[in-house]
């Protein structure tokens, strides 16, 4: 195992270089976060399909139980139970467009990371970056627990657990524990824990912030630990029922689904689960007890327990809906933890926006009323009222606005705009409007994977090194 | 046009406000008034306080804003919030936010009587190395160490001894009324 705590050692190095700046130090924070016999013991693998592209390159890496798809290229690196999903690259020929350019992509993008360390962490998307147009690049990083990389070129950072990057470039930045940051390109900052921030610069800027206290209850890392609170318990506590889906090598369906929806092999799909029409729910998605509408979807590390989806929902990255009622167009955005009672549902009315990274907590019965848009921590009506208002009203905002811990400053009509258009896209992209013929998205693409396993060196000193691998069609 | 020099237009030491290091923030602002009122020679009074080590060595500068500052109910989340800068919002929406907060917040029994009682030294500044200015030098180059670090008044030394503070409304002064008088020659048809 000699090779593995080289590179672990050199990708720290490189971390700690860029982050130097910021003197920040993530070899306390990772050194026992994921113990090496660990990395030894999980297969890796990549699904084939007719619709993406398959050109894989694997080289002095560790992949253990991290799935791949499409164009993608890791070197040095360390992932774990990590998802690289490249089915949204672009592909030669396509338009990229960028203010007031329409730049040409000169050959299919390709997910390139380099000297990383990726811990259960989902890279998606594609890179918003105008400047690396075919590259979407993770250099020099280390990310933890349930952190998302969504179309965000990525150097010299850390990112927390539950963290998200979003359509940003980042440059030598600490994004702590989850903050959610869409401000197009970041550099040299540290964005403390629970810090929701969407910015376009000249247009608007929202920022919502935590109180430490309350968040550390729900998650809280600091080095010596993995990380802790409510919110790595419940994922915890529902583990098993995935290791019984990736120890199985051929898996019935547990529930029929409609020829124009896809189930992933690799979701848990408990009892009572009813699911739609033109359906996406991604691999280690967990259902239980649940109905998803037509036009659903549950994306990857998303938990929908006990709830009822009325159709068209987005349900992003790693957002759970526990006891809950969601009128159709729901938008619940990344990481978001939505937890009503048995005693005490919650429910959201149509149209409405969660925010990304939003906590509701509820122990009596909690009604959000329709078109509204929900931000931070939620955990009765007086909080509620404080942290949401009407996208119509929201929509009228000119100049600034301050709402208890929420400040937002430019135009609330480019903001919900922005934030519409971007859902109907989502739901463009995973097929929801498919109508038999046209429109078809990953709900429809995605149904006939093949998955393939590869391994590491069993023993010595390359255990758990991946031999370099090519795989192309 | 007259050719100045630091000497002609900074106020000696003795006519400046100054306090030990002991000094409470309300002494040194004692001190302040007490100068304003003993030595004030044009439009311009004085707006800082020098603090002095035992042996008389200016060791650090109090401003009007530095008091001001000092003033300003401090917690670490009002500090978050005065981060909120670096995030692109602007001083407008900073304030914003830190009044609501203040607003949910109890209020701060007693904040000036706490406050006048603190340290001078906790607030001063130490001066950085670009602001002593020989009591020698030009305008110019006075002029060109006010505006590249934003002082609102420099040391004036004479060898290593600080004789003098030369303060930018004197300067101002000094170089308004040279442009007005060259202005008005070069109307008057004498200039050149």
């Amino acid at each position: 195992m000699k090779e593995l705590g080289k590179l672990f050692d050199r990708i720290i190095q490189r971390v700690n270089i860029n982050l130097r700046e910021l003197e920040f130090d993530a070899h306390p924070l990772i050194n026992k976060l994921v113990p090496k016999d660990q990395m030894t013991k999980f297969y890796a693998f990549y699904g084939i399909t007719p619709h993406h592209p398959l050109n894989l390159v694997f080289k002095h890496a560790n992949l253990s139980g991290s799935y791949f798809l499409g164009k993608v290229r890791v070197t040095n690196s360390l992932l774990y139970k990590s998802d690289i999903r490249g089915d949204e690259l672009k592909k030669n020929g396509d338009l990229f467009q960028y203010q007031d350019f329409n730049i040409p992509v000169d050959r299919d993008e390709e997910i390139d990371i380099e000297d990383c360390f990726l811990i259960k962490t989902l890279v998606h998307n594609y890179s918003h970056d105008p400047e690396t147009l075919e590259t979407f690049f993770i250099q020099n990083s280390v990310s933890t627990h349930y952190a998302n990389i969504h179309g965000s070129p990525t150097d010299g950072s850390f990112l927390g657990p539950f963290s998200t990057v979003d359509l940003t470039t980042v440059q030598d930045c600490v994004i702590g524990a989850f903050s959610y940051v869409q401000a197009g390109e970041v550099s040299h900052l540290n964005v403390e824990p629970g810090t929701v921030w969407v910015r376009k610069p000249d247009d608007f800027n929202f920022m919502y912030r935590y109180p430490l206290g309350d968040l550390n209850n729900y998650i809280y890392f600091a080095a010596g630990s993995p990380p802790q609170g409510v919110f790595m318990d419940f994922v915890e506590d529902r583990k098993e029922a995935f290791q019984r889906v990736f120890s199985v090598v051929n898996i019935d369906s547990p529930v029929n689904v409609p020829s124009s929806t896809s189930l992933d092999r690799f979701a848990v799909i408990k009892p009572k689960t009813q699911i739609g029409e033109n359906v996406l729910v991604a691999q280690r998605a967990f259902l239980q007890n649940s109905t998803l509408g037509k036009g659903a979807n549950a994306q990857e590390n998303c938990y929908i327990i006990n709830s009822h989806l009325q159709g068209n929902n987005v349900t992003a990255h790693g957002a759970k809906i526990i006891e809950a009622d969601m009128g159709t167009n729901v938008f619940v955005g990344f990481n978001s933890f939505l937890r009503g009672r048995p005693e005490a549902r919650l429910s959201i009315g149509k149209d409405s926006i969660v925010m990304p990274h939003t906590i509701i907590d509820v122990r009596k019965p909690l009604s959000v009323p329709p078109g509204h848009l929900v931000w931070g921590l939620v955990r009765n009506a007086e909080e509620l009222k404080t942290n949401s208002m009407s996208l119509s009203e929201f929509a009228k905002i000119k100049s600034r606005v301050c709402k208890g811990s929420m400040l937002f400053e430019g135009s609330g009509n480019s903001f919900v705009t922005a934030f519409q258009e971007r859902i109907h896209h989502i739901l463009e992209a995973n097929g929801a409007f498919f109508d038999g013929k046209n429109n078809r998205g990953h709900a429809q693409r995605n149904q006939n994977i093949s998955f393939n396993t590869i391994q590491p060196y069993p023993e010595g000193d390359k255990e758990g090194m991946y031999p370099t691998i090519i795989i192309q069609p | 046009m007259r050719n100045y020099i630091v000497k002609d237009l900074m106020v000696p030491i003795s006519e400046y406000a100054a306090v030990p290091e002991e000094a409470t923030l309300f002494e040194a602002v004692l001190a302040l008034e007490q100068a304003q009122e003993k030595f004030q020679q044009n439009r311009y009074s004085h707006r800082a306080v020098l603090i002095l080590d035992k042996t008389k060595k200016v060791v650090g500068k109090l401003s009007q804003m530095d008091f001001l500052t000092a003033l300003e109910p401090k917690d670490a989340n009002l500090e978050r919030i005065r981060r909120f800068k670096q995030f692109g919002f602007t001083r407008k929406a900073v304030a914003l936010q830190q009044e609501e907060y203040l607003k949910a917040s109890p209020p701060i029994p007693d904040l000036y009587s706490k406050v006048a009682k603190k340290r001078v030294t906790e607030f001063m500044q130490r001066p950085t190395e670009g602001e002593y200015v020989d009591e020698n030098a030009t305008l110019e180059m006075a002029l060109h160490q006010l505006t590249a670090e934003s002082n609102l008044s420099l040391l004036v030394t004479r060898k290593s001894e600080i004789v003098g503070v030369l303060r930018l409304a004197d300067v101002f002064a000094a170089v308004y009324h040279t442009m007005k008088e060259s202005e008005s020659l070069q109307g008057n048809g004498e200039a050149g």
